[in-house]
């Protein structure tokens, strides 16, 4: 059934997740593309309730529903429709090929159940080993991710271990997988920053040496700056631009990646005053009207702005933007 | 563990201290009672009464006397009938009593557990209006307006089963069918609407996400996962319930005519018998805080969270 | 031309055009309670028993305890009326002795269908048969009573024609020359003087007279509340109820009783008076009339043709309209339920907020002694009450009200813990706001919709336990009634008489599913999170 011609490992094309709620239709996905190739970091920045977390468990097919629903798009694993799959297809997928990093450590371990439960099983439920031998890989696993006396913890109930244990504890589970993408929410941010480098550090060495495909959604742009092949800024369900990290920094199109960038503190650069910051909230995305959302904050405002969402533009070199002011004045819609 | 269980059992104390407390005075101090000259007792009777409790000794001595008998399981004198003493009574009527309480009890966990988990597992599907349906009623209708319909469809109207009785009245075990039914109906009612939102909750919590999220199959995940999770609120209702089942016996044995301790404890509070009335409450009682006891055990062995400390 | 269509409020809106919308609780709470069906049924459905309730005195139904002996256990009917159902209940009854006779022949098989159904008790399908057939065959003319049964269904007939109810509205004294009185209006000592007067003895007789039926009316209650003791017993519980008496209540008695004694002879002259009138068809029923009693009484009756009631609900053994029955006994289930439950949850909320607010000590106490409560079989501590205290209705009350504080107040001490520790909490406290001001202005309006949930979902509840035990016959005593004594006083004679389980039972499950149902409307509105938790 698999067919063999595919471009990327995983393309994902004009997704959208909405939730229908009390006070309306949530747009939390509104049509997002990405291609993601054999062995590639992709890093997706945005801020807090921008769509990051359900763009992933969309892939996944993780959305709850109700009230959550993949109302459009496609999404391509190795060629194969991932949206179509029937569930025991998407089963070996899931774990399988794709593993994934909860953003919220504190509960996504199961608190009834062992550390060495839930590793064993994980280990078990797709690679042909006995009991004995999953158990001693899930100690390995603890082991490389840093937990002191981990053929002791392993016994231990999720209660029993601190938040960035937990934290861990997640990360290791989901590395035992061996799949060949790895979906990382905010893997790092229950833990202290001395740590913080060490699990990235692991989390690419190990991804390297097994070829792993990694989406790592994070708020620091440091991070993705350090391991990021491509970047994706996503802002209200949508991705405003995207580009090779490296491009991405050096000329950053849209405003609002602008404004990010220049909000990072930077040790490199003297910092006259107070660090830059970009005014105002991010919209809720119920009933946004058909205009570019970050025009309230936007410093370059235009009147086309505020009534029609801009066109994507490639501006070469993989790097696109939806954004006005790439747009010929010519093209605009004249009303 | 076992320290854990000390102390549980340490905490029953207060429970029954206050239980026999409340029966001395009760018994003792009540108007209406032997003691206040206002009845006037078989002689036999009062002869009883008046060996047993030592009216003239002074009131803290009665009542430690009291206790103790008690503890020792002696729960004294009736004050209506002459031949036998409470305990006599009570043991005759308690096994039939926990005979129907048992059966009820286990209908309606596994019924309510069951009926509860499929309306989880099939949401808003005709299985979920069904099994809810039926929760609804449970709850909103009284036993002893279900236990009479009961009968009048499957025993008057239908003749499937005896409107009364007890074993020994030749239908043996038909008789207890629909007692017991009428006894579960309310338990298995709110059984079945916790486990059902325990479990659509627990299937909603992010770690059941994380199971799926590794492939696991969904009966495997319902089973391995959300079982425990879903399990916990049901264990804590136990204690009500049996509770509900207790007071619930009283009508049920009232309607179905079973001679049970209920039935005894309704016809003594009418004839002011209350060293029977007494009796039967603090049996109850026990009973009631022997089973809330193992139902927090219960709940210790399947919370990890709960420390033994 | 605008001038009619009200001005639409202005709404505010962000840049996006968006509607900001207040996300206040309640409001959402309301909005959401509207969406749900079942809910604002149900508040429909509680209305209309809260009013039926309350307007019960107004209402036109016969007294609830008006007892008519001839009117036994009359089945429900929507266009016959007593009378009618009188005789159909006496032809089918002399069909089917006619039967038993071996005057009225059926098949083989029909023989057969009538003793299974007289087997198994069903004398209600045979009396409908019975009735059926021996109209047919009357038709017919092949079968026709004998002169006994005809006398039978004559005698009948007139007593349907006109037997009269009286009631007697007021009785009225005219002193000479004066204006006239009610009677009831009068000081006791005349009131004696002039009943003395009126059969003819002195005021002292008739008091002694009347201590004495004081103290057989006494005994018949006590009778009736503790069946099954020894008369020595009840001679005891007697002058203990006698010496308990003060001397205002025996007063009343004794005012009710002569009163009472009045009316029923001014219903005996009346019914005297009108006897001519009953069998003249041109007289018109109801009728209202001025009578004499004598010298100087009078009073204001009210005749209706006895027969001519109808009972839409049916009657029960004592002829008493069940309609009405279950009206006056859902007037006691509710005000049991409603006041009940805000009794239970004032106490269980200040005992819950003085626990969770102060905590420590205080709340270390209160805790002890919920868990203790809990531990205990309550309904059978209430029931022992019952049967010490007395059953009546303030007892019963109490009762329950004693015991069903626990939850709440665990629910109380709960919320209030977690807010406690809030910042609005702490910002009170450090501007100085007493304790007493922190519970009742900000702890206990912020917890106030999980009280009103439960409030809700405890009326229910409460008047299970009061029908509950006035199905045991340890609640509500005749010739009040509650839903629950309806149920248990029908259950003997269910096969008999289903429409007196059937009614009571409807309308109660009824206002119970209706309660439910709001219940858990409210919470799911108050609370979406935990949609269909208990
Ligand atoms: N179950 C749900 N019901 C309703 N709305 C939801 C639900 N889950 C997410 N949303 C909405 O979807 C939007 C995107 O949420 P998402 O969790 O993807 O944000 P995020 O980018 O991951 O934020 P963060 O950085 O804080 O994790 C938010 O506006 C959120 O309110
Ligand atoms: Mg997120």
């Amino acid at each position: 059934m698999k067919t063999k011609q595919y471009k990327s490992l995983l393309e994902v094309k004009d997704l959208q997740t909405y939730f229908k709620t009390d006070a309306g239709i949530v747009k939390a996905v509104d049509g997002i593309s990405f291609d993601l190739n054999e062995g590639e970091t992709l890093g997706i920045v945005g801020e807090s309730g921008c769509g990051k977390s359900v763009t992933n468990l969309s892939i996944m097919r993780l959305i709850q529903s109700p009230p959550g629903k993949i109302v459009g798009g496609e999404i391509f694993f190795e060629g194969l429709d991932i949206l179509k799959l029937p569930e025991n297809e998407l089963r070996k997928i899931r774990g399988n090929e794709i593993s994934m990093i909860f953003q919220d450590p504190m509960t996504s371990l199961n608190p009834f159940l062992k550390i060495s439960t839930q590793m064993v099983e994980t280990i078990r439920l797709h690679q042909k080993m006995s009991h004995k031998e999953a158990l001693a890989k899930s100690i390995q696993m603890l082991q490389l991710v840093g937990i002191p006396v981990a053929e002791e913890k392993i016994y231990y109930y999720p209660h029993q271990f601190s938040g960035g244990m937990r934290q861990r504890v997640m990360i290791a589970m989901a590395l035992s997988c061996e799949a060949k993408i790895l979906i990382a929410d905010e893997p790092t941010t229950a833990l202290d920053v001395t740590i913080q480098a060490q699990i990235l550090d692991l989390i690419v060495e190990l991804t390297k040496k097994m070829n792993t495909a990694v989406i790592l959604i994070t708020h620091d742009l440091g991070v993705v700056a350090g391991m990021c092949d491509n970047v994706c800024v996503m802002y209200a369900g949508k991705i405003v631009e995207k580009a090779k990290t490296m491009e991405l920094y050096k000329n950053p199109a849209h405003p609002y990646t602008e404004g990010l960038i220049k909000s990072v503190p930077r040790l490199d650069r003297a910092h006259k005053g107070r660090l830059f910051s970009i005014e105002g909230q991010p919209p809720n995305v119920i009933d946004l009207p058909d205009c570019c959302p970050f025009h309230p904050r936007c410093h370059k405002v235009m009147d086309v702005c505020q009534h029609h969402y801009p066109p994507t533009k490639d501006l070469g070199d993989q790097h696109e933007v939806a954004c006005w002011l790439y747009v010929d004045e010519k093209e605009f819609p004249n009303d | 563990m076992t320290k854990y269980i000390i102390r549980r059992l340490l905490g029953v104390i207060p429970t029954l201290l206050v239980i026999i407390t409340i029966s001395f005075f009760i018994v003792r101090v009540a108007p209406g009672g032997p003691f206040d000259g206002e009845r006037a007792l078989p002689e036999v009777v009062k002869r009883n009464i008046e060996a047993k409790y030592h009216i003239n000794d002074p009131l803290l001595v009665q009542y430690g006397r009291y206790m103790f008998d008690v503890l020792r399981g002696d729960l004294g004198p009736s004050y209506r009938y002459k031949d036998h003493d409470v305990n006599f009574y009570i043991f005759e009527s308690l096994p039939n009593s926990m005979v129907l309480g048992v059966i009820a009890i286990s209908i309606s966990v596994i019924f309510g557990i069951l009926s509860g988990m499929l309306a989880a597992i099939h949401q808003n599907s005709w299985i979920d209006y069904l099994s809810m349906a039926l929760a609804v009623v449970g709850i909103s209708v009284p036993l002893f307006v279900i236990g009479p319909v009961l009968q009048y469809v499957f025993a008057m109207k239908l003749g499937w089963l005896p409107t009364s009785g007890w074993f020994s009245t030749g239908d043996g075990w038909k008789t207890v069918i629909l007692p017991a039914l009428t006894l579960a109906f309310a338990d298995f009612a709110t059984i079945a609407r916790l486990t059902r939102s325990s479990m659509l909750e627990t299937l909603r919590s992010d770690y059941i996400r994380t199971a799926k999220a590794k492939g696991m199959k969904s009966s495997s995940i319902i089973f391995k996962h959300a079982m425990k999770g879903t399990m916990l609120p049901i264990v804590s209702y136990l204690g009500p319930a049996f509770a509900g089942i207790i007071t619930g016996s009283v009508v049920v044995e009232q309607v179905f005519r079973i001679p049970g301790l209920g039935k005894f404890f309704v016809q003594s509070s009418f004839n002011r018998d209350y060293t029977l009335i007494v009796g039967v409450v603090i049996v109850y009682s026990v009973i009631l805080v022997i089973m809330n006891f193992l139902v927090d055990i219960v709940y210790s062995l399947l919370d990890p969270r709960i420390t033994y400390t | 031309m605008n001038l009619l269509n009200k001005q639409a409020e202005p709404q505010a809106t962000n840049e996006f055009d968006q509607v900001i919308v207040g996300n206040s609780l309640s409001k959402d709470a309301w909005r959401r309670l509207k969406k749900n069906k079942m809910a604002v049924i149900s508040v429909f459905i509680v209305i209309i028993y809260v009013l039926l309730a309350i307007c019960a005195p107004i209402l036109p139904i016969y007294p609830y305890d008006e007892i008519i002996l001839d009117h036994q256990h009359l089945k429900p009917s929507l266009v016959k009326n007593a009378g009618q159902l009188l005789m159909e209940k006496r032809m089918a009854d002399l069909y089917t002795q006619a039967w038993r006779e071996g005057r009225f022949e059926l098949s083989e098989e029909k023989d057969d269908m009538i003793w299974a159904w007289i087997d198994k008790g069903e004398v209600n399908k045979v009396w409908d048969y019975m009735y059926k057939e021996g109209n047919i065959r009357m038709a017919e003319g092949t079968f026709v009573f004998n002169t006994a049964e005809q006398r039978r269904i004559d005698t009948l007939n007139t007593k349907l024609k006109t037997d009269l109810q009286i009631s007697v509205k007021k009785v009225w004294y005219t002193p000479e020359g004066g204006k006239r009185i009610n009677i009831s209006k009068l000081p006791l000592e005349e009131i004696v003087a002039i009943y003395a007067d009126m059969v003819g003895t002195t005021s002292e007789i008739e008091t002694e007279q009347y201590g004495r039926e004081i103290e057989q009316q006494l005994l018949k209650t006590i009778m009736r509340q503790n069946p099954d003791l020894t008369t020595e017993e009840y001679n005891l519980l007697l002058d203990k109820e006698l010496s308990g008496l003060s001397e205002r209540k025996r007063d009343t008695l004794i005012r009710e009783n002569i009163v009472a004694k009045i009316t029923s002879q001014a219903k005996d002259i009346a019914l005297f008076d009108l006897k001519e009138a009953a069998g003249n068809e041109s007289v018109n029923f109801p009728l209202n009339k001025e009578i004499t009693i004598k010298g100087a009484l009078s009073a204001s009756v009210k005749a209706t043709k006895m027969h001519e009631r109808r009972y839409y609900l049916g009657t029960d053994h004592q002829g008493r309209d069940l309609l009405s029955r279950i009206i006056y006994g859902g007037q006691v289930s509710i005000a049991i339920g409603f006041i009940g439950t805000i009794t239970s949850v004032l106490i269980g909320t200040i005992l819950g907020a003085l626990a969770g607010y102060l905590g420590g000590k205080i709340d270390y106490f209160i805790m002890r002694v919920v868990d203790i409560m809990y531990g205990l079989p309550y309904m059978l501590l209430v029931i022992i009450a019952m049967a010490i205290f007395g059953r009546n209705i303030i007892n019963l009350f109490f009762a329950l009200a004693i015991i069903s504080w626990l939850t709440i107040s665990r629910m109380v001490r709960g919320q209030i813990m977690s807010l406690k520790n809030q910042e609005f909490i702490e910002a009170a406290r450090s501007m100085g706001a007493p304790t007493r001001r922190i519970i009742f202005r900000h702890l206990i309006p912020n917890s106030l919709s999980v009280i009103i949930v439960f409030s809700t979902l405890r009326i229910p509840s409460f008047i299970m336990t009061e029908s509950f035990l006035s199905f045991l016959g340890l609640g509500v005593q005749a010739p009040y009634a509650s839903w629950g004594s309806l149920v248990g006083d029908a259950v003997a004679g269910m096969t008999l008489y289903p429409w007196k389980l059937f009614f009571p039972a409807l309308a109660m499950t009824i206002f119970l599913f209706a309660m439910n149902f709001l219940g858990d409307g409210l919470r799911d509105a108050f609370d979406p999170q935990s949609k269909n938790q208990l």
